[in-house]
């Protein structure tokens, strides 16, 4: 019984996605072929951008986001380091703001680790990682001031992004800086998109490192990807083709409590497809109110089980001892 | 002549932006003052405010309903409408609430303003004021989103076991389950309506997490709409009101009923008229959002000018240069 | 001491009473042995710190996976025993559940100590060596310092006020006052005007942005153009029923009702139709198909974290 309720299909599903991954970062890590990736012009700008900041001697600012510690703004940080790379061999000198402090610690980390791989451990400056503050507005205000006072020529806004995202974008159009952008958050895609030279729309953010540093391992986890989206479209082909044809005849059909409405038939059922029936019909008037659709594919992952299906007896413990916040 | 005029179009295209913001400052402030305060904007809600509304109405009186209200100062244009509307109706139907927030240690500070302003309000109309302890509960910050609402959906006694409230009869500090507010709430779907008002993405969090657990209703601001209509499309999320429009959707039903009686501005919900909420009983309706909403309407149009001023400004200065 | 007064009531391993001793022995022993773990991991060689991390990583991702994927008990009562193996699991994993998350929000407490002491230094060095806008750097401490005094002192009035007395402003001392001119009276509304700027922003943007340049960006502005008017109600309102009159005057349609917007066969042409079906059918498709990407982005970056797979990934 315990594997009702949680959606074993749903989970098999995400296994199935996972596998896809695993599979293709271990094919390729072994195949050593290079595969192709789809140009991103957004990614190739990135040279440019530093270039620039270069040739005017001003800053190349990097900031991942307000978001705290996750898979997000480690990739984040991973595309910065790679933008430090190229920075640290030409001397331009960087700013990475940021918003977290457990994001400020690993990325203080990363950068000197960068600057120490290139051997160019005396040009990197303690103060070009900062932490400003955590709270959003302030780390706005403050991180306007920085673009407006020092010049920044180049900034890259990769990352978790909020409603921060266009006070940012149009300082830096203001003093006329290449701007390279991108959220994970798709309600800010549109406001990169109106303010700055090139955005990063949705997984084109994910697929950076391994576009940038074509590691096997990078590659192929973004080939199982692609494997992944596309069973996920099969399913919701599958999904629409199977809807649909039970939508068809379903047009003019009312749910009649065959019980009352019509009890010649219900005498001939089975005391299995009564039940069945009655455990139906007490759910779609309402009874799990999330379990709403009755379509083929909804239903197979939100399947009918009766209220007794999802009791199971238990032995009580002795009174007293348990929970003392009950 | 003609050289004055696409002058004219030129100096249009590379004007300051400062002369811009001047012009948008000017437009919201007067269209805010006094003189525009009653006119009561008409409007045909959104299906997905109809939605919502109706579920707030027919929630049952004698259950509580949970808020999570994520949202802080810098959004209270649209937010500090949406709570106020929200609590506006529950109070008028009596209804227990806990508030809380999962998102940003200050949100507890702006929605015990909007408390405290619903209550003088009331008081001052002669109505019942909402009292902590017995009819509603603070349970203030939760750090760790994904993780509260985690401990939220699989045992909401643990997540909000350590929180402990003033007793006004005692003034001693107790455990919030032995309020009378969360005394019959075991797990977070005996509440019969989990509300989120929020400026940020904890709509995604929560839909993740408390998905077939709770019966989940939003209010959120315009930015966050888009994402999050695909929720309540899919019916994960069972109502949204979108922004500043969402706001006064709510605030119009609350003072004409959603496909209430023959009233000819009651909201009508085409294909979905069994579904009758009144108008509220007590309080007020009208508010916030139907005030700001003149200001709204002056920055849009500014906004539509903007760009239709923009292109013809481009259209004629790039003739002149073909010319 | 009433600071740790806040911890949950029900007292076990992890949890004891306030100012018991017993609560002081374990904060003594937590501490040294996170000050002996801390001191091998400094000195431990290089090429076994990498495990180490690996293996802390493991077990962190660990946790949530198996409370995703093991069977969450059904029907769940913490008065309940549970039977056989699979469903011992369960419940431990899910009582573990507030554990993990209180250990995860002591790490970002700590982290925060680590944070604070970076602005320090950035803007101790910056008065110290005497560099350009070190007025900033100055204004920056005594706001610091302001807020943590009134926010301390604040509080503790409130911790003492068992009657409630401050919830009325005619009770308020010093500190009360103080606290809500540096909260109410500066933050808040220094964040709300940040928060307003973007509205200028957005003006200057679509000035600058929506230009009819090619067939894609025409299609783009007539949409926003649509869908921004959708959102002014009375022009919406009166649009919407004048097509209804349209349709029941001209076109005698029996299902036109001007009172309820309602336009019969006309229905399409009601901006609300419009903008409601660019909605539903235009940008919700998108939007979901973005969130697929991004979605299957974390899963991957994810488990390649988690299973020590961003070998120097991250150091390029």
């Amino acid at each position: 019984m315990q594997w009702y309720d949680t959606g074993v299909l749903g989970m098999l599903f995400v296994v199935l996605l996972v596998l896809f991954i695993l599979y293709n970062i271990y094919r390729t890590e072994h195949k050593k072929k290079d595969l192709y990736i789809r140009r991103i012009p957004g990614l190739n700008a990135i040279d440019d951008a530093i270039g620039r900041s270069t040739e005017m001697g001003r800053p190349v600012l990097m900031v991942p986001g307000i978001g705290t510690l996750n898979a997000i703004s480690v990739q984040a940080l991973s595309i910065f380091a790679h933008i430090t790379k190229a920075a640290a061999q030409f001397g331009t000198p960087i700013r990475i703001c940021l918003a977290d402090a457990a994001v400020y610690t690993v990325a203080q980390e990363i950068i000197r680790d960068v600057y120490q791989q290139q051997g160019l451990i005396d040009r990197y400056d303690t103060d070009s990682v900062r932490f400003l503050t955590d709270r959003q507005f302030a780390f706005a205000a403050g991180v306007s001031g920085l673009i407006l006072r020092e010049k920044v020529a180049a900034a890259f806004f990769l990352g978790e992004w909020y409603a921060e995202s266009l006070i940012f974008a149009e300082t830096a159009n203001s003093i006329g800086a290449i701007q390279i952008a991108g959220s994970t958050e798709k309600s800010q895609t549109p406001f990169f998109i109106a303010a700055c030279d090139y955005v990063l729309i949705g997984d084109e953010f994910y697929a950076a490192s391994a576009y940038l540093t074509r590691q096997p391992i990078l590659v192929g986890s973004l080939v199982g990807q692609d494997w992944a989206k596309i069973a996920m479209a099969a399913c919701v082909l599958f999904g629409f083709l199977v809807n649909s044809a039970q939508r068809l005849p379903e047009t003019d059909m009312h749910r009649v409590p065959l019980k009352d409405g019509a009890p010649e038939v219900w005498s001939q059922l089975s005391d299995d497809q009564k039940a069945d029936l009655e455990t139906a019909e007490t759910w779609a008037k309402g009874e799990k109110a999330n379990a709403t659709e009755d379509t083929g594919l909804y239903r197979l992952f939100n399947p009918f089980y009766s209220k007794e299906d999802l009791t199971v007896k238990r032995a009580k413990k002795p009174s007293g001892a348990a929970g003392a916040t009950e | 002549m003609k050289t004055e005029k696409t002058g004219f179009w030129q100096k249009l295209q590379n004007v300051d932006r400062r002369v811009l913001y001047l012009i948008l400052v000017v437009t919201t402030s007067v269209l805010l003052s006094p003189m525009f305060a009653n006119i009561s904007i008409p409007d045909d809600p959104e299906p997905s405010s109809k939605a919502l509304y109706y579920k707030l109405m027919s929630a049952p009186d004698n259950k509580t309903v949970f808020v999570q209200s994520d949202w802080t100062i810098s959004t209270r244009g649209e937010n500090a409408a949406h709570l106020e509307a929200l609590l506006r109706v529950l109070m008028s139907r009596h209804i227990k609430f806990v508030i809380f927030t999962v998102a940003d240690p200050q949100a507890p500070g702006v929605y015990r303003d909007v408390i405290r302003t619903i209550n003088s309000e009331r008081k001052s109309e002669g109505l019942k004021e909402y009292k902590l302890w017995e009819d509603y509960l603070d349970l203030k910050y939760f750090p760790n989103a994904e993780g509260t609402l985690n401990a939220i959906a699989s045992d909401v006694r643990k997540a909000f076991g350590g929180v402990t409230a003033k007793d006004p009869t005692t003034g001693q500090d107790r455990n919030v389950f032995e309020s009378p507010v969360l005394a019959n709430v075991r797990a977070v779907s005996d509440a019969s309506l989990y509300m989120i008002v929020t400026a940020s993405s904890s709509i995604d969090r929560a839909v993740e997490r408390l998905n077939e657990k709770a019966t989940l209703a939003l209010m959120c601001t315009g930015v966050i709409g888009p994402s999050a209509i695909p929720w309540f499309q899919a019916g994960q999320v069972k109502g949204v009101a979108v922004g500043l429009r969402g706001g006064l959707d709510v605030e119009y039903m609350m003072k004409h009923g959603l496909n209430y009686g023959s009233d000819p501005k009651t909201a009508r919900w085409a294909g979905h008229e069994s579904q009758v909420a009144p108008p509220v009983s007590e309080g007020k309706s009208l508010a916030r959002a139907n005030l700001y909403f003149l200001s709204f309407h002056g920055a849009i149009i500014l906004l539509i000018l903007a760009v239709v001023v923009g292109n013809i400004g481009m259209f004629v200065t790039r003739k002149k240069r073909t010319a | 001491m009433n600071l740790l007064a806040q911890a949950a009531p029900n007292y076990n391993f992890w949890a004891a009473e306030p100012g018991s001793a017993r609560l002081w022995i374990m904060i003594l022993v937590s501490l040294l042995v996170g000050a002996g773990f801390y001191a091998a991991l400094f000195y431990a060689p290089s090429r076994i710190r990498k495990p180490i991390v690996w293996t802390f990583t493991f077990a962190g991702g660990l946790f949530y996976v198996l409370y995703w994927a093991w069977p969450q008990p059904v029907s769940y009562h913490p008065d309940d025993i549970p039977n056989g193996f699979v469903e011992n699991v369960g419940f431990w994993l899910h009582d573990a559940l507030p554990r993990v998350a209180d250990i995860s929000n002591i790490l970002t407490a700590f982290l925060l100590g680590l944070g604070i002491y970076s602005l320090l230094r950035i803007h101790t060095g910056r008065i110290v060596k005497r560099q350009a806008d070190r007025g900033f750097s100055v204004v920056f401490f005594i706001a610091m310092l302001a807020i943590l005094v009134f926010g301390y002192w604040d509080w503790s009035l409130r911790e003492a006020d068992t009657k409630g007395l401050l919830q009325d402003s005619a009770n308020w001392q010093l500190a009360n006052f103080g606290q809500n001119l540096l909260f109410d009276g500066f933050l808040q509304q220094m964040d709300s005007a940040m928060f307003s700027m973007i509205a200028f922003f957005i003006l200057s943007a679509a000035y600058r942005a929506f230009r009819i340049r090619s067939v894609e960006s025409t299609v783009l502005m007539a949409s926003a153009l649509i869908l921004m008017v959708s959102l002014l109600t009375l022009v919406v309102t009166n649009w919407d029923s004048g097509v209804a009159n349209l349709a029941k005057n001209v076109f005698h349609d029996s299902k036109a009702d001007p009172a309820t917007f309602q336009a019969g066969y006309l229905n399409w042409m009601k901006l609300s139709s419009i903008a409601n079906w660019l909605k539903a059918y235009m940008q919700v498709p998108a939007l979901r198909a973005v969130d697929w990407g991004i979605g299957l982005g974390a899963l991957a970056m994810g488990l390649r974290l988690w299973l020590g797979l961003e070998k120097g990934g991250v150091s390029v």
